[in-house]
């Protein structure tokens, strides 16, 4: 990553700090853009329309739980169901929030929530690296927020945008299903899934889930489904952690 | 034109991420969680997202299983565009010639 090279070269000026997030974010957005589309075109086959696509993506920001919202989305929506899941999905945020506490401690309140609200995979990854790199270098204080912003808002405006392009073409292509669009949301949760993979024994809980959500799948009704593999897996993480 | 009920779930649905966002500051950053709970914690999205797609693995059409067999596949190795495109030809061309 160009992370090294960037904080050798860091500026003290806001401006350049924000340019230095952008930057360092823009081959990660290369990534995201077709994981947008493919969200917009599959919100309004589920019958979502083009202004609450946006809304979605604007308030929420979080792709994951909206690739789930959308793939289990009715009219009207399971409102429980959608919600809970949602929790579920963006559980992760709490570990990375606790992880980046450390280097957040200078920073004012005021300034703090409306920066927490842009907290994505991307930008505590990069927010997070950057504030290690700077601490080893003896930067102080090591987290740089201008970086972090600029990152982050570079994704923000990318996931809305694009998004809200998918929902504009969406209706042009007709049922994505005959041309197996639909087989891009095991693509892009099967490599969401890689990139958390820490090994056969933590990935256990995942086998009891996909047995389970499975199993409902094929013998309960309505979409219970994944709320049964999903407790299932939790309970059996709860179980396995006692083993290690 | 929004409907109503979607508007409700959708702001409920940024409010509980909201929450996730600025939790992990505000509750966990002066605590040490247990194994346990951390393992819980971590599983989680992994769990979701595999139950979330668990009917395209009973599916009971030989050409969905094998492209997502071949979806898979591509999804241990390469980065998200290239598996995406992988898994959407595959499916397509295979429901086209198998059926």
């Amino acid at each position: 990553m160009s992370i090294s090279q960037a904080v050798e070269t860091t500026g003290d000026g806001s401006r350049s700090e924000f340019r230095r997030g952008v930057a360092s974010c823009a081959p990660v957005l290369f990534g995201t853009i077709p994981y947008a589309l493919v969200l917009g075109a599959q919100a309004t086959q589920k019958g979502l329309s083009v202004v609450e696509l946006p809304v979605m993506t604007g308030l929420n920001f979080a792709g994951g739980s909206e690739f789930a919202a959308i793939q289990l989305w009715t009219s009207p929506p399971h409102i429980v169901l959608v919600v809970a899941i949602t929790f579920l999905v963006n559980s992760r945020h709490l570990l990375m929030g606790a992880a980046l506490a450390p280097f957040l401690r200078h920073l004012p309140r005021r300034k703090m929530f409306p920066a927490l609200f842009f907290l994505c995979d991307e930008s505590w990854a990069l927010g997070l690296a950057d504030a290690r790199q700077r601490a080893a270098a003896g930067v102080t204080p090591a987290f740089s927020p201008r970086y972090y912003m600029g990152a982050a808002l570079a994704m923000y405006l990318t996931w809305v945008a694009f998004t809200t392009t998918g929902a504009l073409l969406g209706p042009m292509l007709g049922d994505v299903e005959t041309y197996g669009f639909d087989m891009a949301f095991p693509a892009v949760f099967l490599v969401l899934m890689r990139g958390m993979w820490k090994g056969v024994a933590a990935a256990r809980p995942w086998l009891a889930s996909l047995v389970v959500a499975a199993l409902a799948y094929l013998f309960i009704p309505g979409a219970w489904y994944v709320a049964a593999g999903a407790v299932s897996g939790l309970v059996s993480a709860w179980l396995m952690a006692g083993d290690a | 034109m929004i409907d109503p009920a979607t508007l409700l779930t959708i702001v409920l649905m940024a409010g509980i991420t909201y929450l996730t966002r600025i939790g992990g500051y505000v509750v966990l950053r002066n605590r040490v969680l247990s194994a346990r709970a951390t393992a819980v914690m971590e599983a989680a999205p992994g769990c979701v997202l595999i139950s979330v797609i668990a009917p395209a693995f009973v599916s009971r059409h030989p050409a969905d299983l094998l492209a997502l067999a071949i979806t898979f596949a591509a999804a241990t190795r390469l980065s998200m565009l290239p598996t995406v495109l992988i898994g959407v030809a595959s499916a397509g061309l295979l429901r086209h010639f198998i059926g």
